[in-house]
């Protein structure tokens, strides 16, 4: 099997970048400020792509360069860049007023999931000593945090921001579990995800014109 | 045989192309129709092949059929055709109403034939992961059906739909990856680790702990698309904005594709886990459907009164209920397991396909006449329009299950597995549930059907008077829509009127057949399903 130890030089990299994205994460989290989403995010996919570039690096692998290229492109650049002028800007987005929760309950309930994450995932599924061991149980609380802003957070930017915040936890997952992933199928999600994230900037958009604000707790006719 | 089954896929994308190139809405949804044709006759074609014995592998895995994958193959390439032949009449309708741009109905035959080939496709590959992308583009394009008449709740509900689905599906994903690496120990090529065949028949070496995630993952995420409760929310809210033709492909269509991802992921758990918790799982979640589906049948089948009551019912909405229910019915025949469950599951899902896709289609032409979704404004359908009344009354107590018609035959299979089992209160439980969703269903559609006609309000539709200031489509209550008698066909010749109504008599047929007489070749595919999944 291809996995990293935990001890290699890449094993750490990995590690690392798992950390940073996850308090990135928290980052995110905790802001108020849209501006701060969308650069939280960036920065979030800034790392996962040097993760990607460390893994494409140890496994010698040319799909994953090609892979932790777009993700930089893309993902670190092309959608907050997109976010921030289609919507940020020209909604004139600026806090966010619509949260269901405090941002330090949001907080604790983060840590509380994070935790959750290594109870669940550390001790049965993966053996020791492997970098996965480390960065599953991160991988697995950012998709968790991803959700938890989801959840607390009303206003339609700001859910489309934890959906990507989900999709590169499962992403950061994805390179150090199985960094031998078929290339069609990586491309196929990554195409997949870049789509879904048009579709969302549209109908974002569309929303906020027809109503005033694009709060998701301001979506009550459809109720049930 | 491959070039068979990418005709079978790639059937419904003549009518994208046709739109996409810029042909007259009319024509593009004929050639989307001959294309679904085309699909199901390859279909057929493939089924008549003797592929029971040798599933056909290609391309390393990433192109797989076997009789599984046949039979939904059959299910959804039939919805498809009932689905374009019915959409045919129904844009038209709309389109010279003037409810519709020639812009938007262009937009919805690319996207419709997108729709349907994805979901068409992700039925014919083995590669789970490929399953996934496939599935989730599927979603994508079926938003921008249900966002289609671009008023604040169509496009409120297609965000629903999508940001709901896709992190659902985003789930589905990691548990894909939690199989992938179940798998480690097997020393497989990379490309065969993610190929359901190799992954089903050395299922007994794969890791349990992270197999047991990777299922319960797979069924919350690809649950999301089926509709099972608590993830269902999405549901009714994208059936009742769609353009009916397109609800019936989301509940009779999109539906099933979800469940056979759940299968394909059930079939390599049970051979490895056994009985025990892939049952516990599909019961909990398959009752709870169950359940939801049918207490917000019963609040939705309160007729609207004064004050401050619910507005009303509106139609589709209690159908998509009725799709939840359904879907919870399948989970649970496929808990039951054994010959008779699996068996009954499939019998099931391609009854409620055919059942629910003309209930839609009908709701599509009762809201062309009164234009209105509520069922308190429609009274008298059978004396007022008899074909539609009847093919609501009938396809409302076939879908409801009472015989002759095939839902009672599949119901009745799987509460038989039910009893076969350890427990009586389980098929007991369901038959109660069955029992209370029928009086809460029927009440609503008899009321609609019987009684004296009511005359449609003329023009000013109450519940869409509110929209009038968002829509940019050409407004209907702008256009002089002075026809005296509103009842008149909405379609506009006779062959756009035999497109409504043919779909409805060929599916209610079907229905009919299914419940006196399953073919000997659908007995024989559905038993070899049987056998592919265990």
């Amino acid at each position: 099997m291809q996995s990293l130890s935990a001890t290699s030089a890449a094993g750490v990299l990995l590690d690392l970048s798992g950390v940073l994205i996850l308090l990135l994460a928290f980052a995110c989290l905790g802001s108020k400020l849209f501006n701060r989403y969308v650069a939280y995010y960036g920065a979030q996919s800034v790392v996962l792509s040097f993760a990607a570039g460390v893994a494409a690096y140890a496994f010698h692998s040319i799909e994953l360069w090609v892979l932790a290229a777009a993700t930089l492109v893309i993902k670190g650049i092309g959608i907050p860049l997109a976010a921030r002028r289609l919507l940020v800007q020209r909604l004139e987005l600026k806090r966010d007023a619509a949260l269901s929760t405090g941002l330090s309950t949001s907080l604790i309930a983060g840590g509380a999931l994070t935790a959750f994450a290594y109870l669940v995932t550390r001790p049965q599924l993966l053996p020791h000593g492997l970098v996965a061991a480390a960065v599953v149980p991160l991988s697995t609380a950012v998709i968790l945090l991803g959700g938890l802003a989801m959840v607390v957070r009303r206003h339609t930017v700001a859910q489309l921001i934890g959906w990507l915040i989900v999709e590169n936890g499962v992403f950061l997952g994805a390179i150090t579990l199985v960094a031998t992933f078929p290339f069609i199928v990586e491309a196929g999600i990554f195409l997949d995800l870049v789509a879904g994230a048009a579709i969302m900037l549209v109908f974002v958009s569309g929303l906020t014109r027809r109503l005033a604000s694009a709060s998701a707790s301001e979506l009550r006719e459809l109720q049930g | 045989m491959i070039l068979l089954m990418i005709v079978a896929a790639a059937g419904p994308l003549a009518g994208t192309a046709t739109a996409a190139c810029g042909a007259r809405g009319r024509a593009a949804g004929w050639t989307g129709a001959a294309g679904a044709l085309v699909s199901l006759g390859s279909a057929v074609w493939l089924l008549a092949a003797d592929l029971h014995r040798t599933p056909v592998v290609a391309w390393g895995g990433y192109l797989y059929l076997d009789s599984l994958s046949c039979f939904f193959l059959l299910t959804v390439a039939a919805v498809t055709l009932l689905a374009s032949v019915g959409s045919v009449a129904y844009l038209s309708a709309e389109e010279d109403a003037e409810r519709l741009t020639s812009f938007q109905v262009r937009l919805y035959y690319v996207f419709f034939g997108l729709f349907a080939a994805l979901m068409l496709a992700a039925l014919e590959t083995g590669n789970l992961g490929l399953l996934f992308v496939l599935i989730e583009a599927s979603t994508l394009a079926s938003a921008a059906l249900v966002g289609l008449e671009a008023r604040a709740s169509s496009l409120e509900a297609a965000w629903k739909y999508v940001i709901i689905s896709s992190l659902g599906v985003t789930i589905a994903l990691a548990g894909t990856l939690f199989l992938y690496y179940s798998a480690t120990g097997l020393h497989l090529a990379a490309e065969s680790r993610l190929a359901w065949p190799y992954l089903f028949s050395h299922a007994h070496a794969l890791a349990p702990q992270s197999l047991r995630l990777a299922f319960l993952l797979a069924v919350v995420g690809y649950g999301t698309k089926v509709g099972l409760a608590p993830m269902h929310t999405w549901l009714p809210d994208a059936h009742a904005e769609a353009p009916s033709p397109a609800s019936a492909m989301l509940s009779a269509a999109l539906l099933n594709t979800g469940m056979y991802a759940i299968i394909r992921f059930l079939a390599i758990t049970h051979a490895r886990l056994g009985d025990g918790f892939p049952r516990a799982v599909l019961l909990t979640f398959g009752f709870l459907s169950i359940v939801i589906g049918v207490l917000f049948m019963i609040r939705r089948g309160t007729a609207g009164g004064p004050g401050g009551r619910p507005p009303g019912v509106n139609v589709k909405r209690l159908f998509a209920y009725s799709s939840v229910e359904h879907m919870g019915i399948i989970a649970v025949a496929l808990g039951f397991g054994g010959l008779l469950g699996l068996y009954g599951a499939l019998l099931q899902t391609l009854n409620h396909a055919i059942a629910k896709a003309v209930l839609f289609l009908t709701s599509g032409d009762v809201s062309l006449r009164y234009h209105t979704r509520e069922a308190a404004g429609v009274r008298g359908l059978l004396a007022a329009v008899p074909v539609t009344g009847g093919a609501l009354l009938l396809g409302s107590f076939a879908v409801l299950g009472s015989p002759p018609f095939g839902v009672f035959l599949s119901e009745l299979t799987i509460v038989r597995a039910g009893f076969a089992g350890s427990s009586p209160v389980f098929p007991l439980l369901l038959l109660a549930l069955l029992a209370v969703a029928f009086v809460a269903f029927a009440r609503t559609t008899t009321a609609m059907v019987t009684g004296r006609p009511s005359v449609p309000p003329p023009s000013g539709r109450p519940d869409e008077s509110e929209f009038a200031a968002h829509l940019t489509a050409p407004d209907p209550l702008s256009s002089p829509s002075s026809e005296p008698d509103a009842l008149a066909p909405p379609y506009r010749g006779r062959v756009a009127g035999l497109a409504a109504i043919v779909p409805l008599g060929v599916g209610l047929v079907a229905l009919l057949v299914l419940g006196l007489w399953i073919p000997a070749g659908l007995d024989t595919l559905i038993r070899h399903c049987v056998a592919v999944m265990s």
